[in-house]
């Protein structure tokens, strides 16, 4: 325990370096920035400044990522109140009651209360980073070759049904990823696969520029189709950036409340930000004091929204960091990022000179925290404007950036090449509403799977009965059951969630054609 | 504002690309390494040495390679040039060895190839480079095998306790490996074959998802190298060593030819080397740099924890053939 507490305070010394403060001060704006930009969502900005990180040190790297991570979720809402637009689809919910204060000329104080609520929500969602990974981890030493390959068919069935609104489509994409990820050499017998005679290929497809191409390059795409057009003039912030004791007093249930459910939704593999905001928003207006004021603009609900979405960000990275298992596309290119700076994810995490770099990466996520704030609080009123930022400006730049990231992951033409085909790809699927983000989580869930069914049977003899030999198998088995059964349920409660948020709002209208997202696609 | 956006962006990229170029290969045709090239009588670098490892940055080799090169104390030695450590790690090892094979043999690209991974690419007859793609400069590190057991495993508590349940229980006994027909398969293998007993072979991703299934007790032994097994040290037992003697990390484990088994070195080696047609007066500044380097104080003091191994450019060359020779052999053992 003694020795616990030693390395966290150590991770925060290693933390406060002078380059790793500029690095979250930095890290965060640059989150922020591509936030409120509409149609860049998180998953994309850091697949995009992943590869900036590779030459950095480690901690600088891990943070740089983290601070990115959470600034786009808090970005996004700068837009959603402003020009109710979320920047991200994890700002849905934000765009609801923070318009509407807008409209009132309240700008300033619904940004510091999004502000506020997703500083709180961030910081607090560390609390079980800090304390569950390490007992989560410890359990993964159980985790064998049947568990693994119950665990990754867990995850496919919760992303497959879960992202999509409907589960066929959702189905049909993750069996698409099934078969990508079977490129490369079989990850037994290190036999050839579908491999064109490209050694690049031996390891697979990369994921991360699989990522890229289908997050990034297919959203330029998607851009650049529809002609330049004008953007929604934001709204002057003409009130003071301030939020009062009074205000503070009112959401501090609120943000509790959303933090709970914040976390509990990141850490279940599947369920990421967009859905917490509107579960957030949902129990804020459930318990609210004024419920009159919601749809006219109630403080809560822009804190229950911000407050969720950023209790995601911690919980999220649980199941990534000691299972391996990534529960939505941000921590999957998060997990990429880890692994290329040492930091395998698995029981090791917490021991060793592993632990030292890991409670790094915790320290600066809790100080990524108040950098969020301050940065917030401070600059508001500029991020705004870039919420304007032409498509003319905006489409070069993601081009240029997914061509110059997929190339220095591995300095790989082939790794562009492959970024390219991904990136058309994941244009057609987007007009078809296929699931981009089962794709990747195929791609990546796929060999967990194949490894662990037939290292299994090898071990066995060809039994498969040890696929069914021990407790946590069968936990798994349950789980893969209420994985496919869970759609429906959350269908349910998301369809009411949204019918409870007010009459008046269509979400549909809110996601316009420029900014579909992989998970826009289930707020309807 | 707009204008001053559109710089923002536009410096964000320049950042990007500047972050890349900062490992790339550099320009081969550069004047300056022409020049050097005609006239290499007592030729010292003039520029920035490019060194490409064929895997990532942060693995075994990565690691080695850079304590070695990356160091404050390594570029005295080297006309007070730098070295550049370049990734290349697509296709377990060879397309870095592709490139290395393929970069211009001035003098400013060498690289670090892995034995026998190195060997077992070529046999396996994907790539289109050669021993003789290369040329030799000196070896760098040598890591002995081991054969291992979990800490927590009573049953086996000496390699003949094994041996014998492996011989009673034929096929029964599980390895993991890093990789089928891996430098670590073959380990088990030459140790099955010599003790006469029959295993089952799991292979694993790598070395730590091999070393984590054996103290998950999912396998019941293993073969690793030494370096491989420092951060789990407590959680296996060393039960034998594919060495000629005992090595100084394990002085009570015996050797498996004292019990009369395969009684030659097993190991990997990473080795030093720079493009076929290399000049002779660079190989020889090179071989003589590396051998002042690697016995230099502050490098030692940092590197404690790998068993650093100087082998002149001749030696090297032989081990190479010798590892070729080798993998050559190996299809006859998988029996």
């Amino acid at each position: 325990m003694l020795e616990t507490l030693g390395l966290m305070g150590a991770g925060f010394l290693h933390a406060l370096t002078p380059i790793n403060i500029l690095a979250m001060a930095a890290s965060t704006a640059i989150g922020i920035i591509i936030g409120c930009l509409p149609g860049l969502s998180a998953a994309m900005g850091v697949a995009l400044l992943l590869p900036m990180t590779f030459t950095m040190s480690a901690d600088t790297g891990l943070i740089v990522l983290g601070g990115i991570y959470c600034g786009a979720i808090f970005g996004g809402s700068i837009s959603a109140i402003l020009i109710h637009t979320p920047g991200t689809p994890a700002s849905a919910a934000t765009a609801i009651e923070g318009y509407q204060m807008t409209l009132k000329g309240q700008a300033g104080r619904a940004l510091a209360t999004a502000c506020y609520a997703s500083f709180w929500g961030g910081l607090l969602s560390c609390i079980s980073l800090y304390f569950f990974a390490p007992l989560l981890a410890q359990l993964a030493m159980q985790f064998k070759s049947p568990e693994y390959f119950w665990l990754s068919l867990f995850g496919l069935t919760i992303i497959a049904g879960v992202s999509s609104k409907s589960l066929l489509k959702g189905l049909m994409s993750g069996a698409l990823g099934l078969v990508l990820s079977t490129i490369g050499a079989d990850p037994l017998a290190g036999v050839p696969r579908f491999m064109f005679g490209q050694n690049s290929l031996y390891e697979g497809i990369n994921t991360t520029c699989a990522l890229i191409g289908l997050f990034s390059m297919s959203q330029a795409l998607i851009l650049a189709e529809t002609a330049i057009k004008q953007r929604a003039k934001a709204a002057k912030v003409k009130d003071k950036l301030m939020i009062g004791r009074e205000d503070i007093k009112r959401i501090t249930p609120t943000i509790l409340r959303s933090w709970i459910i914040g976390n509990v939704i990141g850490i279940l593999p599947g369920a990421g930000a967009s859905i917490a905001c509107f579960m957030g928003y949902n129990s804020a207006q459930q318990f609210s004091k004024h419920k009159e004021e919601f749809g006219h603009g109630a403080i809560e609900g822009v804190a229950g929204s911000e407050a969720a979405n950023n209790a995601v960000t911690g919980g999220s990275l649980i199941p990534m960091l000691t299972l391996g298992i990534p529960g939505e596309s941000v921590t999957a290119v998060l997990m990429g990022g880890l692994i290329i700076q040492g930091l395998t994810p698995g029981p090791d995490l917490f021991v060793g000179e592993t632990a030292k770099m890991t409670y790094t990466f915790f320290a600066g996520f809790v100080l990524i925290q108040f950098f969020m704030l301050a940065i917030g609080l401070i600059g508001c009123k500029g991020f705004a404007k870039i919420s304007r930022l032409s498509d003319a400006i905006l489409i070069p730049c993601i081009v240029v950036l997914c061509v110059v990231g997929s190339y220095a992951i591995r300095k790989n033409m082939i790794d562009v090449i492959v970024m390219m085909i991904f990136g058309g790809l994941g244009y057609f699927m987007r007009k078809f509403d296929l699931n981009t983000a089962a794709v990747v989580l195929a791609l990546i869930l796929g060999p967990i799977g194949e490894r662990g069914l037939r290292r299994s049977l090898l071990l066995s003899g060809g039994d498969i009965s040890i696929l069914f030999s021990s407790v946590i198998c069968w936990v798994l088995i349950a789980l893969c059951v209420f994985g496919i059964l869970s759609p429906i349920l959350m269908n349910k409660m998301e369809a009411r969630s949204i019918a409870k948020a007010g009459g008046d709002m269509d979400a549909d209208e809110m996601f316009t054609e420029d900014h579909v997202d992989y998970d826009s696609d289930h707020i309807e | 504002m707009k204008k001053f956006l559109a710089l923002l962006l536009a410096l964000a990229m320049l950042f990007t690309l500047a972050a890349c170029t900062k490992t790339e290969t550099k320009d081969p045709d550069d004047d300056q390494g022409e020049e050097n090239n005609n006239q290499t009588e007592g030729w010292v670098p003039t520029e920035p040495i490019n060194v490409i490892v064929a895997y990532k940055a942060g693995s075994g080799t990565d690691t080695t390679a850079r304590l070695l090169v990356q160091g404050t104390y390594a570029s005295k030695y080297f006309n007070d040039q730098t070295f550049v450590v370049d990734n290349q790690e697509a296709g377990a090892g060879t397309v870095g060895w592709q490139a290395l094979a393929d970069a211009d043999p001035d003098g400013y690209t060498i690289g670090f190839v892995n034995l026998p991974n190195f060997s077992t690419s070529i046999t396996d007859g994907n790539v289109d480079y050669t021993v003789d793609s290369f040329a030799p400069i000196c070896n760098h590190v040598t890591e002995t095998s081991l054969v291992l057991v979990a800490a927590n495993d009573d049953r086996f508590n000496t390699l003949e306790d094994l041996v014998n349940y492996g011989k009673e229980n034929p096929g029964k006994l599980m390895a993991s490996t890093n990789g089928d027909h891996n430098s670590n398969h073959i380990g088990a293998q030459m140790f099955a074959n010599s003790a006469e007993f029959t295993y089952t072979a799991i292979p694993y991703g790598g070395t730590a998802d091999q070393l984590l299934a054996l103290r998950q007790n999912e396998a019941d032994f293993s073969v690793a190298k030494v370096a491989d097994i420092a951060s789990c040290a407590s959680e296996v037992k060393v039960l034998g060593v594919f060495n000629t003697e005992r090595i100084a990390e394990y002085p009570d484990v015996p050797t498996l030819g004292e019990l009369g088994y395969y009684d030659q070195w097993l190991g990997s080696s990473r080795c030093i080397v720079a493009p076929a047609g290399t000049p002779q007066e660079i190989i020889d500044y090179y071989e003589n740099a590396f051998q002042q380097l690697m016995a230099d104080p502050d490098y030692l003091e940092a590197a404690s924890s790998i068993t650093t191994d100087f082998k002149n450019a001749a030696d090297t060359g032989a081990l190479i053939k010798s590892q070729q020779t080798y993998a050559e052999g190996l299809a006859d053992i998988w029996g």
